[in-house]
């Protein structure tokens, strides 16, 4: 139970990981796929998170006297997820656009049918 | 004042001009590209006398900032990068007439961007980020034709390419935990301190290979490269061959020759390139309908080739590998290239339609040719130097394993005879086919030339020349690629440059 609560964070970063990953492998709907990248992205940018967090910490900011800078999460990871995070919406807008689009032409978001290109 | 900085700044600022400019939006790109290759042939000198080193964002002393690295290698792939690029360009103002072509440029010049933010940076975060760049607006020009096949292969890019990118990601989230530090010299440090025992570098090596992986089409990841190869329009195949897949191998050999070390590792690498190159060049030798598919997968091959050598690990080796990657890149991108017009003027991607092409289109013809034995490795054109010194590098390294590889290499040179072959044949020794098929559009007559137009008839004969030239007198190009090989084996160099410790 104690490790349970320690590392309950990683757990959950990595539960949606492995969850996006199933549904990117699983589901015939192209759609459902891209949820399921989504669901890869926020895993991970909860993961970056996780690494700089401290429990009970503060912003890294001297806001007020006394304030313990070993008790300050670390900046950098959060900076890194606001990029990710950005990137992370471009791709997922191109990849809906991109799925408008291949609808126009096929009629259908099944993945098992928009298999013209092979070998 | 020359700095490094330019060469990411220039296309970026340019991209970002094309739009405003609606007709002239096509002049844009090779401008760009132009003042690039200037600037890094002017930079040459200057770096393989020392690295130049720009710190970024405050002017931190390295371990905390962003900083660019011109080192030879970084330079060398700089210079490869903007030279393709502004061929390509050049011969792209004829070729892309039409959809929305402002944007076609702007993602160009972005690509070029992203690719030239990756061979530069020294910071593993900013290299995820120009990856990133490079990725995005890659996998919105497979889909620029907007027909079924090229959504198709742009959708399945982009899901396996964002999947990829996820992986590095997680790769840089471990090595941060680690170390606390995203700068690639600070970590490489830290881990020769550690000597690459805790099984958590393990695992971030695993998805940083994974990661740059899908994006340089080694083995099993490979499914995207035919599809969004051949149904891209040509120049955007040319430029992904040349230069895209190239940046990921250029990372897969950065993450472990320089952040890893992994020595013992380097054996796995090579079997993994062994096996993309048999199964990308046996996968060609199957392709008979779509002559692009059949470059995408030899592009496989030639990738599996280049990672084999970096495999060898000895300073033979990586030699062998980059100058194999400036051939491919030159031979490559000059054979899409010279396709996209014979298919345009043919009206088909079967190899069967080329038949008799030699005599219609002389010049075209005769560039794929000699394209076509660089890549296998014939004696006047470059392809033959280093593919003999990666061989020679096999058989120095002692190794049993490598020397069964290096055998295994020159059986794979013999199917891509097999296959360049074919295409030559049917451009110069078979009759064409009876006028009233071949020529579907306006009753052309066959017998009159329809060469490409000028503009695209300039870049490939230059990389045609630059071909032979290379093959000829290979010192043109063996200096940089020597200090590049040996910049990217001396690990303990590269530390100190950066961090100034030791």
């Amino acid at each position: 139970m104690n490790f349970l609560s320690n590392n309950i964070y990683y757990i959950g970063c990595f539960g949606l990981i492995f969850i996006g990953l199933y549904i990117v492998l699983t589901k015939k709907n192209l759609i459902k796929v891209i949820i399921g990248i989504n669901f890869i992205d926020t895993g991970v940018n909860l993961f970056l998170i996780t690494i700089g967090y401290i429990r009970g910490g503060t912003a890294p900011i001297f806001s007020r006297p006394g304030l313990n800078p070993e008790r300050m999460v670390d900046p950098i990871p959060q900076a890194l997820v606001l990029t990710t995070i950005v990137i992370g919406v471009s791709v997922l807008a191109l990849a809906l656009s991109l799925a408008i689009r291949l609808y126009h032409h096929y009629g259908t978001l099944n993945l098992r049918k928009i298999r013209e290109l092979k070998w | 004042m020359l700095s490094p900085v330019l060469l990411i700044a220039i296309p970026l600022g340019f991209s970002f001009l094309a739009p405003l400019l609606k007709k002239g939006a096509k002049y844009i790109p090779p401008i760009a590209m132009l003042f690039n290759l200037i600037l890094s042939i002017l930079l040459v000198p200057q770096v393989m006398r020392k690295p130049i080193i720009v710190l970024l964002g405050g002017g931190w002393p390295p371990p905390f900032c962003i900083n660019l690295v011109a080192s030879p290698l970084g330079i060398l792939l700089a210079l490869l990068i903007s030279l393709v690029g502004f061929l390509v360009s050049i011969y792209a103002i004829a070729y892309i007439k039409e959809g929305a072509t402002e944007k076609y440029h702007t993602l160009y010049l972005l690509l070029l961007t992203g690719a030239t933010g990756i061979v530069l940076t020294g910071d593993i975060f900013n290299l995820f980020v120009f990856f990133e760049i490079l990725c995005i607006s890659s996998y919105a020009l497979v889909a620029y034709n907007g027909d079924k096949h090229g959504l198709e292969s742009a959708v399945k890019y982009l899901i396996q390419g964002s999947i990829g990118s996820s992986f590095i990601l997680i790769g840089i989230a471990l090595l941060y935990g680690l170390f606390g530090t995203l700068n690639m010299a600070d970590i490489a440090n830290n881990i020769s301190y550690h000597s690459l025992q805790s099984p958590t570098l393990y695992v971030a090596l695993a998805f940083f290979i994974t990661g740059f992986g899908v994006e340089g089409a080694i083995f099993p990841l490979n499914a995207w490269l035919p599809d969004a190869h051949s149904s891209a329009p040509s120049t955007i195949s040319a430029i992904l061959s040349g230069i895209a897949i190239k940046t990921g191998v250029y990372a897969i050999a950065r993450v472990t020759y320089t952040l890893f070390s992994a020595k013992g590792f380097m054996i796995f690498i090579a079997t993994i390139g062994i096996i993309t190159l048999l199964i990308g060049e046996m996968s060609a030798l199957g392709q008979k309908k779509d002559i692009k598919r059949m470059l995408a997968y030899s592009s496989i091959g030639q990738i599996g080739l280049i990672i084999f050598a970096f495999g060898i690990a000895t300073y033979y080796g990586i030699f062998g590998a980059l100058f194999q990657l400036v051939n491919h890149a030159l031979a490559k991108s000059l054979l899409f290239l010279a396709s996209g017009y014979m298919i345009y003027r043919v009206g088909s991607k079967e190899l069967s339609a080329f038949e008799g092409l030699g005599k219609k289109m002389p010049l075209s013809s005769l560039v794929f040719t000699i394209g076509a034995f660089s890549l296998i490795g014939l004696p006047p054109f470059a392809g033959f130097m280093s593919k003999i010194s990666i061989i020679s590098a096999g058989i120095k390294a002692n190794n049993t394993a490598l020397f069964v590889f290096v055998i295994i290499v020159l059986f794979a040179t013999i199917i891509e005879g097999c296959y360049f072959f074919r295409v030559v044949q049917n451009l110069y020794f078979k009759k064409s086919r009876d006028p009233a098929h071949n020529c579907v559009r306006d009753g052309c007559p066959t017998t009159q030339k329809s060469e490409m137009p000028i503009s695209a008839l300039i870049p490939i004969i230059i990389l045609a020349l630059l071909i032979v030239a290379i093959g000829i007198y290979p010192r043109l190009v063996t200096g940089i690629i020597e200090s590049a090989a040996i910049g990217l084996m001396d690990k303990v160099g590269y530390i100190h440059q950066i961090l100034g410790i030791f």
